[in-house]
């Protein structure tokens, strides 16, 4: 599929016509993006030339809206790029639209968005995950070639699961965070939802490397190349959704009958992902969203009695529900006297955490797992809580807490709709990934999503 | 966490919180700290604390100017100006 996937996709500008017809009435289903801007011509030079993409509203691109799904940064328009969009923009790609999110990247069914609702194209009446669902969605309704998203504790990788598409999360720092909204800067990074792993492997390409402009940002130095010949998988998994349990096992038959060795491993730490992560995550964010504040940033309310007033009017008018039980949340595991408890344990809990991984993949190339413990639910679902969907966040954030690369690859349908499962490796090693990836892909293909097409490019 | 403490962290945290804000999302804060409390599980005797994964050295650029030209751009981002001026509401 891969090299027609990109032949067809670098027709964009020459048949924008037939490509609106389609595109028009599927993003009116679906929702993907907050704004949509297709009527563009794309560059017809460089490595992805051609190539229209979108890109979550998080991430800064010149003379575009960036809201961040959120009152609070309505009106914003931002004046400059992204570096790893730039890149994009350099090779030849062209941004199309900015995709909707869950407010801050904070959430998991992207139905935390101020600003829109986007539907799963797989079944309209179920989420496309979060907080990437727009990039998610839009990339496996054919809407775009590839989108990008950021995963702070698995926004690219569920998301990608819930909708079918492969969904990248780089190694920590080898895409520049350069014009990417602030959350939790020790964790996320921007990643690739697309239906072909070849684009993503090629976009992945292009975007990383060091940027002056990030000084957390790195040059990727992977080890000497080898072969993935063992991967390890958890022992003893349970607390799956039984369509997951299913496909899991499926992968599992898959990958032996592809040769690969299979390792039981047992990851002691993993059930103290959760509490860490969200410790981390919510203590950076309540340092990172205190710049919006109503003066130099976001919503400003009509009138104040003094600073103080200002500030909390804009913020108590300017956030949803979910950021503020996360802004307060961190607020609370730093004060004094609580951090010690909370924030510094939970650094720890992350070292233990990263020496566990570093003891399976001392035996195994990969660590193979599944990418959420759901299929997409309903949206407004009660049987999946709020908590509970953070809970379920177990596979994605151990990747995040670690700094290593992770990849959402499709590994079936169950029932309909697309279940996917995650391979995570040594920092660096994105190679791995792609390299099984595309193995198991010559079994287990992406699935097409009814009532997508690529016919316009005809 | 009770009623007291959620106000002094809404405080700090810069946000007011109603009524009906304090049952709803008093009760969201409290789940999650009982799910912090989990890691007391785990003994983490010894180990140094992680603050990022992957680095470990302060980056600094060379302290001397580079142009940049977003001034103009982000003054006129502002809601409502005078001349180079942002307007705010009247705060005092």
């Amino acid at each position: 599929m891969d090299p027609t996937f990109e032949t067809r996709w670098s027709q964009f500008s020459a048949k924008k016509q037939a490509y609106l017809a389609y595109a028009r009435p599927m993003e009116q289903k679906v929702g993907s993006f907050l704004t949509y801007r297709p009527d563009v011509e794309a560059p017809q030079a460089g490595a992805l030339q051609g190539l229209p993409f979108a890109v979550k509203d998080n991430i800064a691109v010149k003379n575009f809206p960036l809201t961040c799904g959120s009152r609070m940064l309505e009106t914003l328009v931002s004046p400059y790029t992204a570096t790893a969009v730039a890149r994009l923009q350099a090779a030849g790609a062209v941004v199309i639209g900015k995709t909707n999110l869950d407010e801050f990247g904070m959430g998991s069914s992207t139905d935390l968005s101020a600003l829109g609702k986007t539907n799963n194209p797989w079944d309209f009446s179920r989420v496309a995950g979060g907080s990437s669902g727009g990039s998610a969605a839009a990339a496996a309704a054919g809407l775009v070639s590839f989108a990008l998203g950021t995963d702070t504790g698995g926004s690219v990788r569920q998301p990608a699961s819930f909708c079918g598409v492969y969904g990248l999360k780089p190694t920590y720092g080898t895409v520049s965070r350069y014009g990417m909204t602030a959350y939790a800067s020790s964790l996320e990074v921007m990643g690739i939802a697309s239906k072909s792993l070849a684009l993503t492997e090629k976009v992945y390409g292009v975007m990383k490397g060091r940027d002056p402009h990030d000084q957390t940002s790195l040059d990727p130095a992977p080890g000497v190349a080898r072969a993935v010949k063992t991967i390890a998988v958890l022992d003893g998994l349970t607390d799956l959704e039984p369509a997951v349990q299913r496909a899991y096992e499926a992968t599992l038959d898959h990958l032996k009958a592809l040769g690969y060795r299979l390792l039981p491993v047992h990851l002691g730490t993993l059930d103290y992902a959760v509490p860490a992560y969200y410790t981390i995550a919510t203590a950076e964010a309540s340092a990172n969203l205190a710049r919006f504040n109503g003066i130099r940033y976001g919503l400003r309310p009509e009138y104040a009695e003094n600073p103080e007033d200002l500030i909390r009017k804009s913020r108590t008018a300017g956030f949803g529900d979910e950021v503020k039980i996360r802004i307060m949340l961190g607020t609370y595991v730093l004060r004094s006297g609580f951090q010690d408890q909370y924030y510094t344990k939970a650094q720890k809990v992350r070292t233990a955490i990263r020496n566990d991984l570093q003891k399976v993949f001392d035996q195994a190339d990969l660590l193979m797992t599944p990418t959420f413990p759901t299929r997409a639910f309903v949206h407004g679902d009660r049987s999946m809580t709020p908590y509970q969907q953070k809970l379920a966040d177990k596979f994605t954030v151990t990747a995040n807490l670690a700094g290593i690369p992770a990849l959402s690859f499709p590994a079936g349908l169950e029932e309909g709709l697309p279940v996917g499962m995650q391979f995570m490796a040594p920092a660096f090693e994105e190679g791995r990934l792609f390299e099984a990836a595309a193995k198991f892909a010559t079994r287990v293909a992406a699935p097409d999503c009814p009532g997508t097409s690529l016919d316009w490019s005809k | 966490m009770d009623t007291k403490e959620l106000e002094t962290t809404a405080l700090l945290a810069q946000i007011e919180l109603g009524k009906g804000d304090l049952a709803r999302l008093g009760e969201a804060v409290s789940q999650m700290l009982d799910n912090f409390r989990k890691m007391n599980e785990l003994d983490t005797e010894g180990l140094e604390a992680t603050t990022h994964a992957l680095v470990t050295d302060n980056r600094v650029r060379p302290d001397s100017p580079v142009p940049s030209d977003l001034a103009d751009a982000l003054v006129e981002r502002s809601p409502e100006l005078e001349d180079r001026f942002i307007v705010i509401p009247n705060v005092l």
